[in-house]
């Protein structure tokens, strides 16, 4: 192999780099501290993902052995260098998705809590993949298909009696809500440093014979509907509500087709909070409902419910002054709709 | 979770949020201080003649600058003092809003911090999605209630840094602790 490298346009750069891989890969194999070995490891993942990508797939191997280390910390590092990974090349999916599959089951609360996390990012990644292709091969649709079953499994997370896991859950619903749905005008996407998080429906070809954009589409709104059941639960804990919350907030500004739905949900939430919540927590839930409804009422789609968040941010608290400064600018709401 | 990224907040980065630095960086913490104001505010020979300085003026300036206006007033009230145990923490006050790295926690000392804080993280670019727990224990702002408010947010810190699974504990564990230091508790979850 190294001769081979030799070969290549810069050889002797590209022959340093493959050596240094290799020394700091065994040299992460042989470190008992935990930082240290993640020290090493992020080293390589920046060689052989954004240095000198044509590495990647020499050392992906290596790399995803980690997967098994007795570190919760290392394991957890592996997970985010697979997402990054994936990015990169696509191509290396159908040997990185199993290993997802495997660690979203792991032993530690943590380890799954990061696969959740990482798991809308892959979840884009296939989706851009598959897209990109009229004909999938068999590892394309095994990948599709067990992308399928963990999405599933995590939906069924919402049910899971860890709150941290149900939270998670939530996010990375929210993510697929994004995903599979389409942007319009209106649309308010937030500033990142991710420009991919930014993937809707609109990638996915009409004309594709293997993904079908309305069972896409359906998919979507279920999944939406499975987060205002969540939302609506009579027994949710106060962090999963809040969450939720800001899940549907974010769902409702980047995909107005969702905006009122997400108002309406907020006006039964108002005046049915969840019993089991303490008192504290209830004044937690309404500063956050409030902050909710000040940032749809900013949005140029609240012209449509204007008077439902008023009369909810006055129910809530809010000064006449908050509500007037948060109020969208009639005169563009209205040219738009002219 | 003796790794938690911690930090306190309160508006001028002086007092409140400085004591509960110094208490929890003694024991061992990871812990950073913060201010969400738009200036720092130090008491003045009247209370309607605050000392006004930016963010980027450091605390041994401010001593310095103190110590020329009135030595003797600001000695008797404590600011000499409380400047002095704030430069040897660390060089000047940090404001919130312009410190990009990721925390685990973050305790408020106020209410209008707590909401300044929550306003700065909704409008922040999103990375990936990392929780961040914040908490508001209302303490007011002299020498003596931070004193006591650094204990309580010593203790609160540590049930959270030692339970076994905080995004699972933290609902009970909050709700402990406001019935033991009989203080109203604001608690939300963010993502960065």
């Amino acid at each position: 192999m190294e001769e081979e490298d030799k070969t290549a346009s810069e050889p002797s750069n590209s022959t340093s780099t493959y050596d240094k891989v290799v020394d700091l890969i065994n040299q992460a194999s042989l470190l008992q501290k935990d930082t240290q070995k993640i020290s090493n490891l992020k080293q390589v993942q920046e060689l052989i993902v954004n240095k000198e990508s044509n590495l990647l797939d020499n050392f992906l191997d290596e790399m995803i052995a980690f997967q098994t280390d007795r570190s919760v910390d290392v394991r957890k590092f592996v997970v985010g260098f697979m997402e990054d990974a994936c990015k990169k090349d696509p191509e290396i999916l159908p040997k990185v998705i199993p290993c997802l599959q495997h660690l979203l089951q792991d032993e530690n609360i943590n380890v799954q809590k990061k696969v959740i996390l990482t798991l809308s990012g892959i979840f884009r990644s296939v989706l851009v993949w598959l897209s990109k292709t009229k004909f999938p091969t068999p590892e394309m649709s095994q990948v599709w298909d067990l992308m399928r079953q963990m999405k599933l499994k995590v939906y069924e997370m919402l049910d899971s009696d860890n709150d941290g896991i149900r939270t998670h859950a939530v996010k990375f619903i929210e993510g697929v809500v994004l995903t599979l749905s389409w942007k319009t005008p209106e649309s308010e996407i937030p500033k990142t440093t991710k420009p991919e998080s930014d993937i809707c429906l609109d990638i996915v070809p009409e004309s594709s014979k293997y993904l079908n954009v309305r069972k896409l589409e359906d998919e979507g709104v279920k999944m939406f509907d499975a987060l205002l059941r969540f939302h609506s639960s009579p027994h949710i804990s106060s962090i999963n509500l809040m969450t939720v919350m800001g899940s549907i907030t974010n769902i409702a500004k980047q995909r107005p087709a969702f905006f009122i739905k997400v108002v309406q949900a907020f006006e039964q939430l108002q005046v049915n909070l969840p019993p089991t919540l303490a008192k504290s927590q209830v004044s937690s839930v309404r500063k956050n409902l409030k902050m909710q409804m000040l940032a749809l009422l900013k949005h140029q789609c609240s012209f449509d419910c204007l008077s439902s968040i008023t009369t909810l941010l006055t129910d809530l608290g809010a000064t006449q002054n908050e509500v007037m400064k948060a109020m969208p600018k009639l005169d563009e709401t209205r040219k738009r709709k002219a | 979770m003796g790794d938690l990224r911690i930090a306190v907040v309160c508006s001028s980065n002086q007092n409140r949020s400085m004591e509960a630095h110094s208490f929890l960086g003694k024991k061992g913490f990871k812990v950073r201080s913060f201010g969400t104001g738009n200036q720092v505010k130090l008491p003045g020979p009247s209370p309607n003649q605050p000392n006004i300085y930016d963010f980027n003026t450091s605390y041994d300036e401010m001593y310095k600058d103190l110590l020329r206006k009135d030595a003797e007033l600001y000695t008797q009230n404590g600011i000499l003092h409380m400047l002095d145990r704030n430069r040897r923490i660390k060089p000047k006050p940090e404001r919130f809003q312009a410190c990009k790295d990721i925390f685990d926690i973050i305790i408020t000392c106020e209410e209008r911090v707590y909401d300044q804080l929550l306003e700065d993280l909704e409008t922040r670019e999103k990375v990936e999605n990392h929780p961040v727990h914040v908490i508001n224990v209302d303490i007011q702002d002299n020498h003596e209630e931070a004193t006591i408010g650094a204990f309580l947010i010593c203790d609160l810190v540590t049930m959270l840094t030692e339970c076994e699974d905080m995004d699972d504990e933290v609902d009970e564990i909050l709700q402990e602790f406001e019935h033991k230091c009989q203080r109203t508790i604001l608690h939300t979850v963010c993502f960065y």
